[in-house]
């Protein structure tokens, strides 16, 4: 067990290094670079020599290799280097945007929580009946609806219905949360819909699975009340399958809302990468892709060891 | 003394292939009809794409300045978008960009995912080793955040956008596959084939591709309504099919947000169309694997 759970600890790492690899030389093929696009974007004059002058001041002039070196060396120290474009220190340029993202990603959680489990286990226990077909029909739009779209929709409602619009400025949580969670609670709506919908299914599937088990036949066999039986037996053990999935589901959150940050305005992590990109701002768009991918791998790191833990019949070798 | 030539086990069936699936698909539309429900709207979007110039009153392209932002009349059933262009027209003509888009990038994703699955399974040891760490790389990578930098590489026409939407699905298929071949690899015949001197070549194409064809499926049409659904959010953000194409991801972009109070229906009925495509190849797929394995697990 500890042996396993060290090699995929140090399995982490490999992947980690991956991921590095694979942006650095992907966003080196993008055409145009960020000098270029800074200095002359606007096709100004700018001669060869500054263009250079500016490359060499952000040690672009290097062989690959050494960039490569440099970069991994800040990452080792935590040290993500400034933003080519805005010449800010990377953390400082992430830090409230991160905040932003993370809270609705928490908060599409709870959404996202709060639908599904009880669904899932009332279209389990109804299965093959209107109910349970209600319910799948209800989550298989949600996977069908695109959450900016449903974005779109509730702005429309809002502004139609209540001629009401939410605060388009982003107030953190801290400075004022009423103002904060009357902006943030639309996105979180519209992507916890979806994101239930994923958890819904799994939680289905999962109670009909475990509900199949002699146990919860014994459980019932003994006179168990139907309510002890589903909390006690049935839901604890159909949980973590679930719990994967929101987990997962959680950590792709964080770099995924960029389409539902753009309906909503909201100045989150994906926008700043779509910017990122835009601007050819390679140091941004390494740390912001080590970060997402790197909260990705952790959160994986972590359901695995759950699981290892949780579950007592996994053995590993 | 003459060596006899191996018998592959496989050569020796012959049924009707054609008669064993109408069998099949009668059997499943009985016994699913949320299913059933889903391949006819299925049906229903080929139809449409197909016939487009015929059920389409007008040019999705036709600018037309004296309507610009009409609501829905007798002429423009579903009105039209700022630049006058019929919603309906374009609708219908961007079911061919989501159909084509989104079979494109299935079928290569899963074939590409489905090779790299069922050769990391079989040559296990070290191939297997480095394939499965190749896999979890692009597995961290965000989704969209891959199609953005494809995308920003290849420029946006259509092939590019279902490049930058395969490239994310061959881990994520792969992965179930290799699951599945796993298991088929320790399967007696696949023994016998090598014990009968089979090349790797034969018994991968011969004996176990067609053993994994049933999560090849699944991931197929699983792949089918992310594919739609992704297309549409590059669209969207002005990274997929350019205008003016007639595509419904483009359709929700700009002017549709901008004037939505005035122009509702610029918003919501591209909206639904992409929410009708989808949900009708979740529903066909869901059954799908319903009816071909239950245990599997997708999203």
């Amino acid at each position: 067990m500890s042996r396993y759970l060290l090699m995929r600890f140090l399995l982490m790492f490999p992947t980690l290094l991956g991921v590095a690899v694979v942006i650095f030389v992907l966003i080196r093929v993008i055409p145009g670079d960020v000098v270029e696009l800074r200095l002359a974007g606007d096709r100004g004059a700018v001669s060869e020599q500054v263009l250079n002058q500016e490359r060499a001041r952000f040690g672009l002039d290097k062989p690959v290799w050494q960039q490569f070196a440099t970069w991994m060396w800040g990452l080792l120290r935590f040290d993500f280097g400034t933003s080519m474009w805005t010449g800010a220190p990377i953390g400082q340029e992430i830090k409230l945007r991160f905040a932003l993202s993370f809270q609705v990603a928490v908060m599409a959680t709870i959404v996202a929580v709060l639908l599904a489990i009880p669904l899932g286990v009332i279209a389990a226990l109804k299965q093959d009946t209107w109910v349970d077909y209600t319910v799948r029909i209800f989550s298989i739009a949600g996977l069908a609806c695109p959450s900016f779209w449903l974005g779109i929709v509730f702005i429309l409602t809002l502004l139609v219905v209540f001629k009401w619009l939410p605060p388009m400025v982003y107030t953190p949580l801290w400075v004022n949360p009423w103002q904060n969670l009357q902006q943030l609670i639309w996105p979180a709506l519209a992507v916890g819909y979806r994101y239930s919908a994923v958890a819904t299914r799994m939680t289905r599937s999962a109670m009909l699975e475990v509900l199949r088990e002699d146990y919860i036949r014994t459980a019932r066999a003994k006179g168990l009340w139907q309510s002890l039986i589903l909390s006690r037996h049935a839901l604890k053990n159909a949980m973590l399958p679930v719990l994967t999935v929101i987990a997962v589901e959680f950590a792709f959150l964080i770099g995924g809302l960029v389409v539902t940050e753009q309906v909503f305005n909201l100045n989150g992590i994906g926008l700043l990468f779509v910017q990122a990109v835009a601007h050819r701002d390679y140091t941004l768009i390494q740390a912001l892709t080590m970060l997402v991918a790197g909260f990705f791998i952790v959160v994986n790191f972590l359901m695995d060891i759950a699981y290892a833990w949780l579950d007592p019949r996994i053995r590993y070798r | 003394m003459a060596v006899a030539r191996p018998v592959d086990p496989l050569e020796l069936e012959t049924p009707s292939a054609l008669g064993r699936w109408a069998a099949a698909a009668a059997e499943f539309c009985r016994q699913r009809p949320l299913g059933a429900i889903g391949a006819g709207a299925i049906l229903f979007l080929f139809v449409v794409a197909a016939l487009a110039p015929v059920i389409s009153a007008d040019d999705p392209l036709a600018v037309h300045f004296d309507a610009m932002l009409a609501r829905p009349s007798a002429l423009h059933w579903l009105g039209t978008d700022a630049f006058g262009r019929d919603v309906l027209a374009r609708l219908i003509y961007g079911s061919r960009t989501a159909l084509l888009v989104g079979f494109g990038s299935a079928i290569v994703g899963a074939a590409l995912g489905t090779i790299l699955g069922v050769g990391s399974a079989y040559f296990g040891g070290r191939v297997d080793l480095y394939l499965q760490r190749l896999m979890d790389v692009f597995l961290s990578f965000p989704l969209i955040v891959l199609a953005l930098a494809l995308v920003a590489i290849l420029g946006n026409s259509v092939p590019n956008v279902i490049a930058a939407i395969t490239v994310p699905m061959v881990p994520r298929c792969a992965l179930v596959i290799r699951a599945s071949a796993l298991s088929i690899r320790e399967m007696p015949y696949v023994d016998a084939a090598r014990a009968a001197g089979f090349g790797h070549a034969r018994i991968i194409l011969r004996h176990m591709l067609p053993n994994v064809m049933a999560p090849f499926l699944i991931m197929l049409t699983a792949f089918l309504g992310q594919a739609i659904l992704l297309e549409a959010s590059l669209s969207f953000l002005g990274l997929g099919v350019q205008e003016p194409t007639a595509a419904w991801g483009l359709m929700l972009r700009g002017a549709a947000v901008d004037f939505a109070e005035a122009a509702p229906w610029m918003a919501i009925f591209p909206g639904l169309a992409i929410s009708f495509a989808v949900f009708a190849f979740n529903l066909f797929g869901d059954s799908l694997r319903d009816a071909l394995d239950p245990k599997l697990r997708t999203q």
